[in-house]
């Protein structure tokens, strides 16, 4: 019985992953979202095999402009800057994974536990509205520049900082889901707390927390930009944010080498740009409601 | 709810929040690994023994816990937030003030015009939806929401101060006008300054306000009213503006509150990368001094700002749409 219940459950399963690709397919700008991102992972997945050179590796060829020995030129030590955004992705990318799956937990727990358990939901709440009122930003510099210059610092700091909405996000649907017929009749039956939340409410709110990630990572890669523009990352990360550091610390923008600051700043809006399109394209395909009517 | 309950249910929030701002202040710099007293007061070689003992004694750092928290209030209520290690001994709030004015400045604004553009724009693009205008500004929107803005600081800098010489490449004033007084001369000079980081400011704040009122005026098309309103025969321009456009601005209005960390960030960063000299190159120039009192300092005039910005936020929103005094 129990495992005829688990093969159906299974076969729901993909059927709704088929319901839901074939919708989402047909949003274009999320489309467009996946392919850019898809393309980013690749390279950040496969840098060591994909780029030209070592990106740390010191050359005498320096401030080279672009050529076809050096596609996107050198800096000002001779270090190749494809090669650089190359291995850049990876660690912007990671930077921001790791630190949206600390925000999205922090958040996603709050908002579960706040909207499930009504007695610690106003104090959850409370403490909630505070940390959207203060300002992450300054904090987060604060927070890093106490801790010293280091990557682990960076993940910690943003993935600390950046729960609130999701917090406020997912308490509202658990606050809905509550209500519903199915949780109610486990509840008749004599279902522990614990099981309803594992059971009904989890499942249910995967999808929205799922959405809600994405747009996180967007959030922290801009984030972890802005810290390393400041230089508060370790110097030896060289992501995105960190190679426009040097280049304006170097000063290799006011001499002029285009090709040393314009690439980071354009790889880092195009990701950013595709982790929005990607979840906003999400919250629509599972939010019935934003559907175009 | 009335008006009035309104206000003081929001004041008392705002004067909670107040304290815990003040307390996470008080504990961060004692509570953080490492030494305390180095980081309150600086270990200097040129400071003597006696100087130190006595920024010990003024700060209390001698003391238990609690006794600090005591001599922190009466000190922060003297407007005392410490002394800046790396222009010992000029207090961190006279170094915050001097930066307060220019972040003003700039940040008002750029906001300023950000909401302009962001709305005007957005009842276009929500009133054509689906249209050429529509896609492009979308799409230009949603880039430049996603664009570091000290990036688009550096691409103006280069094209704008470097390729082609028409505006300075930072600060807020050239050299000579730093003992003038205020004159017209002056005047220019700063406007001069300050052409490219607003831009940059604007550029990336535009977005956000253009996304809401965009969704809003979208939302509002469905109404019935404007259906009546054409069943009147009204003309389309007095709907869009009269009707749809008033309705669907107040949503818009909280958009201040909404993107104050947006806002608040972008600042830091643009000021950095124009030297702009407010508050966020005060932080930067901070940052690599490892000067902690002024990063502590700014962080909590920030702080301030953000939530008086977010109470007078509130109140007008609730003058304006009483319904949201019952929510």
């Amino acid at each position: 019985m129990i495992k005829r219940l688990k093969s159906r459950g299974y076969l729901i399963t993909v059927k709704r992953v088929n319901t839901f690709w074939s919708i989402y397919r047909s949003n274009r700008m999320g489309m467009v979202g996946l392919t850019i991102l898809l393309f980013f992972i690749f390279i950040a997945i496969f840098a060591d095999f994909i780029s030209p050179y070592n990106p740390y590796k010191f050359s005498l060829n320096i401030y080279a402009p672009p050529s076809w020995e050096h596609i996107l030129g050198t800096n000002d030590v001779g270090q190749d800057i494809l090669s650089e955004l190359i291995h850049g992705a990876r660690i912007s990318l990671t930077v921001g994974f790791l630190a949206a799956l600390i925000s999205t937990v922090i958040g996603g727990s709050i908002g579960i536990f706040s909207g499930y358990f009504g007695r610690i939901d106003s104090l959850l709440m409370r403490i909630t509205d505070i940390f959207i009122v203060i300002p992450s930003f300054p904090l987060m510099i604060l927070l890093a520049a106490y801790m010293g210059p280091s990557i682990n610092t960076v993940i910690i700091v943003i993935g600390l900082l950046s729960w609130p909405y999701t917090a406020r996000i997912i308490r509202s649907q658990v606050l809905s889901l509550k209500e519903r017929v199915f949780v109610e009749s486990a509840k008749v039956i004599g279902a522990s707390d614990f099981y309803i939340l594992k059971s009904y409410i989890l499942p249910n709110i995967m999808p929205l927390l799922f959405a809600n990630a994405i747009l996180n990572v967007s959030g922290a890669i801009v984030s972890e930009a802005g810290l390393s523009f400041l230089g508060l990352s370790d110097v030896t990360y060289k992501s995105w944010g960190m190679i426009l550091y040097f280049a304006r610390i170097r000063g290799g923008f006011l001499k002029g080498a285009y090709w040393w600051f314009i690439p980071p700043g354009i790889c880092i809006t195009l990701v950013v740009l595709a982790f929005t399109l990607v979840g906003h394209a999400l919250d629509e395909v599972l939010n019935p409601k934003l559907r175009r009517r | 709810m009335g008006l009035r309950r309104y206000i003081v249910k929001r004041g008392i929030d705002t004067t909670i929040t107040f304290f815990i701002i003040i307390i996470i202040n008080f504990l961060l710099p004692r509570l953080m690994p490492g030494d305390p007293v180095s980081r309150l007061i600086g270990s200097r070689v040129q400071m003597s023994y006696e100087e130190r003992i006595a920024l010990l004694k003024t700060y209390g750092l001698d003391k238990q816990l609690h006794e600090q928290f005591i001599i922190y209030l009466s000190n922060l209520l003297r407007g005392d937030l410490g002394v800046s290690l790396s222009r010992y001994p000029t207090p961190v709030i006279e170094v915050l003030m001097y930066g307060l004015p220019w972040t003003i400045l700039l940040v008002g604004f750029s906001t300023f015009l950000a909401i302009l553009i962001g709305t005007v724009l957005g009842i276009i693009s929500g009133w054509r939806r689906g249209g050429r205008f529509d896609i492009a500004s979308l799409i230009v929107a949603l880039a430049t929401y996603s664009t570091p803005v000290f990036w688009i600081g550096m691409l103006l800098i280069f094209f704008f101060a470097v390729r082609i010489r028409i505006f300075p490449i930072g600060g807020a004033f050239d050299p000579e006008f730093i003992t003038f007084a205020f004159s017209p001369a002056y005047i220019l000079n700063v406007i001069k300054h300050m052409v490219l980081p607003t831009i940059a400011l604007t550029l990336i704040l535009y977005g956000g306000q253009y996304l809401i009122v965009r969704s809003s005026i979208i939302e509002t098309l469905t109404e019935d009213y404007i259906l009546t309103a054409y069943a009147k025969g009204l003309k389309e321009s007095t709907i869009m503006f009269k009707h749809a456009a008033r309705n669907a601005l107040l949503p818009a209005i909280s958009y201040a509150a909404i993107e104050i960390g947006l806002i608040v960030a972008g600042a830091v960063l643009t000021e950095t990368v124009f030297s702009w000299p407010g508050v966020g190159t005060i932080i930067y120039n901070a940052v690599s001094d490892r000067d902690y009192p002024v990063i502590q300092g700014a962080f909590f005039i920030i702080a301030l700002s953000v939530l008086l910005a977010n109470f007078i936020a509130d109140i007008v929103y609730g003058v304006l749409d009483p319904r949201i005094r019952y929510g």
